[in-house]
């Protein structure tokens, strides 16, 4: 995958704003709650990735972001 | 590959990790608190800008809004009693070369600040002060305060008007002076580049959502509701006249920038 989502688990406080603010409708809260009691988000549809970082840009605890991998090519339908 | 949910044996970084104490995270504000996005804004701007971040100096000083120091990976004081514009404009005289950011609250502003915000903001000092505008104070949620829109009336039951920053800061020589909410965050990131940048007196009002504060419809908990309320009431007024800046109750918070190098930006706006 072109944009790969990197969530670090222990930084993350579930607030759903990265989910919120996605327009590509890529993250999701998971449905089970980690050893903290926190829903942290996972890349439900990674493939829709834009790559337009507002995710990174607002998540309030640096716990996201997306990272390019040069190596591979952009696939689009 | 995409690592499910976390990426704890990732070899990568966040891009902001390289000025962050990454071992004091996650930060202590709420989950879904303004003050870190504007803190990852300000990170953001200062990897834009072409300002060396050995040069930067954060200071910040009460409550909520004093911890930025504790996360920022460079020169950063603490100042006690709201005394932080005035510890910033000394640290900015005994090392003139120095970026000096302010990062203010209500408390520091309202307990003794003010009179330093005013006599720097006079002096013409270089400093960029950051108000992040919480509508609250101390955390308390029904005290209504000189800075509370929403709550706040005068004896005869009026709803009496909060502080403008940004036209206090205008009156009184700022030649920097922009509002910005977090929800606006690209925006919010360009503004502190460009203040970073220019060497003058600068003042930034972010009105941040926070958790604890409460309207008439009740205290909003959950994070993405309360973004998509200061998202719905804010509103684009590229530079507005400051005097029209103010916070009122049923009115929207206006957004933008509005004095650039010391002149309105729209000279004849009516
Ligand atoms: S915005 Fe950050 S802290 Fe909030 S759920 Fe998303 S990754 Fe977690
Ligand atoms: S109390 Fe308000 S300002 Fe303080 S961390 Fe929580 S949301 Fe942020």
């Amino acid at each position: 995958m072109k944009y790969e989502i990197h969530i670090l688990e222990e930084r993350c406080k579930g607030c759903g704003i990265c989910v919120e603010i996605c327009q590509a409708d890529v993250l999701e809260l998971s449905p089970e709650a980690n050893e903290k009691g926190i829903q942290v988000p996972y890349p439900k549809k990674p493939e829709n990735c834009l790559n337009c970082g507002m995710g990174e840009m607002f998540c309030p605890d640096f716990a996201i972001y997306v990272w390019v991998n040069d190596d591979e090519e952009e696939v689009r339908e | 590959m995409v690592r499910f949910p976390g990426s704890k044996n990732s070899t990568h970084h966040h891009p902001a990790d390289p000025l962050l104490y990454t071992e004091l995270l996650p930060t202590v504000w709420c989950h879904g608190c303004g003050i870190g996005t504007t803190v990852h804004a300000f990170i953001q701007a200062l990897k834009d800008s072409s300002v060396e971040p050995k040069k930067v100096c954060v200071v910040s000083g009460l409550g909520c809004t004093g911890k930025i120091s504790t996360y920022i990976k460079l020169r950063s004081h603490s100042a006690p009693y709201g005394n932080v514009v005035g510890r910033a404009a000394e640290l900015k005289k005994e090392n003139p070369h120095w970026h000096v950011v302010v990062f203010l609250n209500n408390a520091d502003f309202l307990l003794t600040g003010a009179r330093d915000f005013i006599d720097e903001a006079q002096k013409g000092t270089d400093l960029m002060v950051l108000y992040i505008n919480n509508f609250l104070y101390t955390l308390n949620k029904t005290q209504a305060f000189p800075m509370s829109p929403f709550i706040r009336k005068s004896v005869d039951g009026k709803f009496d008007l909060p502080f403008n920053i940004p036209h206090l800061a205008k009156t009184y020589g700022a030649r920097y002076v922009a509002r910005w909410t977090p929800l606006q965050s690209g925006w919010l990131k360009h503004s502190l580049s460009e203040a970073l940048f220019k060497r003058e007196f600068g003042v930034i009002e972010v009105v941040s959502p926070c958790l604890m504060f409460s309207c008439d419809e009740g205290r909003i908990q959950d994070a993405g509701e309360k973004m998509k309320f200061y998202d719905d009431r804010s509103e684009f007024c590229y530079g507005e006249n400051t005097e029209n800046l103010d916070l009122r109750k049923e009115g929207k918070i206006r957004v933008g920038l509005f004095i650039e190098s010391g002149r309105p930006l729209q000279e004849d706006h009516s």
